[in-house]
């Protein structure tokens, strides 16, 4: 082999160029942020207005989401806390458990759900002779979001709880603070930065939820379903100024959430 | 204060003893001895007094574990805050606690801000501010540098003076025993040897306390002769002087145990003074400002010479060297 052709293998083998790793990257964060930047022009902002029930939409994605979101935190916590301390025989099992809610394609989980909690299944029958109907009402539609959220938060929360020193926690009982008040005192503050993020990832994911609710709760609508709704009976333009109004509730929280935990060196 | 904790499991533990002011529980790495801390602090099952069947909240203890455990969303004076009821005088508590300790000026401080030194200082006044009876330490010379953790040391030690409560440290640290006031050894899951550190250093209990306490040198032999003012221990090569010890008896098989700083070169004194050998260098090697000496020769010693003792000597591979220890420095323990 000529010296120049070893010369240009050992040329070959050296790393790519500062710049060229950098064009790459922005090659890939404008083909990421491309369809966002589209909403922009494909906006018709002459003539923005709402479709007739878009605001009604809104309403109930935002209370409901919020409803669903309190009753996600509430059961998950508790959840999270105790897979994070509790180490038994068989916990791999259950960590697998954990994660087939969150594997399991939305559309299947509502089916799932219809088949568990529907009028005429063995547990929604029950539920239905106290009076209580679990499709197509609110409560249906709060259930399909807090499965939609809570394997998330589950996940999310629990990583945060890990991530606590167990001995900061053991100080805190010698200096006289009991469970509850070690929870509250050092677990907590110490675990906010990942359990928020929880709590952002779930907002998104109950605001955001359409195939579980498409099929346990179509009524009543809330934003994704709305889309999806004037997306067939009206076209395409008209589903920008609701989708507009989608992101600017549900991003906002989890971006300043992400931004603020890779700023903020911890104390 | 009179301790008693029996532990079956990660260990087995047994472990009863005084804890006299700062007293030091010397042990090996892996002995168990956090585990013993955590079982009096109420954090792992264990049966044992005082405390028994409290709660590790209810438990009157200071506990400093290795590295402090400070928590770190909370400012220093809010870490010894911690333990207060909430009320007014709180903070002042706090501050007043601070300033015992020198670091008042640091109360705004999170202790990722703190030295290590500081940090030991803020966990003791935090510890302190429960008024526990006992105070806990788990290796507390382990986070500190070399350059200051004498310093370090004196004033903790000087501390828990000032503050009155009886403290149990436990270390794999001889220097940190030497300190103490009461010291125990650990071994095997047990407390072989317990006094003041004089006495402990001067005459452990076995060969594997010895080892832990920093002798070196230890010889097989048998008891040759005991006399009113002391008594001759001797193996096939050798014999030694060594001051009269109780439960001795001629013939019986004994191991001597002599640290390596306690020999002396001797080649003054010639052959007639008492514990002369006349041995060969084997292994020389420098030790900052001390020379470490490996002899062979009718027995095998290890001699640390101090810089002073090194002047003038020109010590070689394979010379003759005579050495010396006096009858005080051989420790004759029974097989």
């Amino acid at each position: 082999m000529s010296d120049a052709a070893t010369l240009a293998i050992v040329a070959s083998r050296q790393p790519p160029a500062r710049w060229l790793a950098t064009l790459t990257a922005a090659a890939v964060l404008v083909f990421l942020l491309a369809p966002f930047a589209a909403l922009v022009f494909a906006t018709d902002w002459h003539d923005f207005q709402f479709a007739p029930g878009d605001l009604g939409a809104i309403r109930v994605s935002l209370f409901y989401s919020g409803l669903a979101l309190m009753l996600v935190v509430l059961a998950g916590t508790p959840l999270a806390w105790w897979l994070a301390h509790c180490h038994y025989r068989g916990k791999w099992l259950v960590d697998a458990l954990l994660l087939l809610p969150l594997l399991t394609p939305p559309l299947a989980m509502g089916i799932l759900l219809s088949s568990f909690y529907g009028p005429y299944a063995p547990v929604g029958g029950l539920f239905r002779q106290a009076g209580l109907y679990l499709t197509n009402t609110a409560p249906a539609f709060v259930l399909a979001q807090i499965y939609g959220a809570m394997p998330y938060y589950v996940l999310a929360a629990r990583a945060a709880f890990e991530g606590v020193s167990e001995e900061l926690e053991q100080i805190s009982r010698t200096l006289g603070r009991n469970r509850w008040q070690t929870f509250w005192l050092v677990t907590l503050p110490l675990a906010r930065l990942g359990l928020t993020a929880g709590v952002a990832l779930a907002w998104v994911r109950a605001m955001g939820e359409f195939g579980i609710v498409l099929i346990v709760a179509y009524f009543p609508q809330g934003i994704p379903v709305k889309l999806w709704v004037n997306l067939q009976d009206i076209g395409l333009s008209a589903v920008y100024p609701l989708l507009w109004v989608f992101f600017l509730v549900a991003v906002p929280l989890p971006l300043w959430l992400g931004l603020r935990s890779r700023r903020q060196g911890m104390f | 204060m009179d301790i008693r904790y029996q532990l079956e499991k990660p260990v087995v533990l047994d472990v009863q003893m005084q804890v006299r002011d700062f007293t030091v529980l010397l042990g090996l790495s892996g002995e168990g001895k956090t585990l013993l801390l955590k079982a009096i602090a109420g954090l792992i099952p264990a049966r044992g007094h005082p405390f028994a069947g409290l709660a590790a909240e209810r438990r009157p203890i200071g506990y400093l574990p290795q590295g402090y455990a400070l928590f770190p969303h909370l400012r220093a004076w809010e870490n010894v805050a911690f333990p207060l009821p909430r009320g007014a005088g709180r903070r002042a508590q706090a501050m007043n606690l601070l300033t015992r300790v020198g670091l008042a000026d640091l109360a705004e401080r999170y202790p990722a801000a703190l030295s290590g030194g500081q940090r030991q200082r803020v966990a003791l006044a935090r510890a302190l501010a429960r008024r526990p009876e006992l105070l806990l330490l788990d290796e507390p010379t382990s986070a500190l540098d070399m350059a200051t953790r004498d310093e370090i040391l004196d004033e903790l030690i000087r501390e828990v003076h000032d503050f009155g409560v009886p403290v149990l440290a436990v270390s794999h640290d001889p220097h940190l025993a030497m300190l103490a006031d009461h010291m125990a050894v650990l071994l095997d899951g047990r407390v072989v040897q317990e006094g003041p550190p004089r006495a402990v250093f001067a005459r452990p209990a076995t060969m594997r306390a010895a080892r832990l306490l920093g002798f070196r040198n230890f010889l097989t032999g048998r008891v040759a002769e005991i006399e009113r003012s002391g008594m001759v221990v001797a193996g096939a090569d050798w014999r030694l002087r060594a001051d009269l010890q109780h439960g001795m008896r001629p013939g019986m098989a004994v191991t001597v145990a002599i640290r390596s700083e306690d020999l002396v070169p001797g080649e003054a004194l010639g052959g007639a003074a008492p514990n002369v050998l006349k041995l060969q260098v084997a292994a020389l090697r420098e030790e900052g400002v001390a020379l470490r000496v490996r002899m062979g020769g009718t027995v095998c010693l290890d001699m640390l010479l101090p810089r002073m003792q090194c002047a003038g000597r020109s010590l070689v591979l394979g010379a003759e060297l005579w050495v010396q220890v006096a009858p005080e420095h051989v420790h004759v323990m029974a097989e």
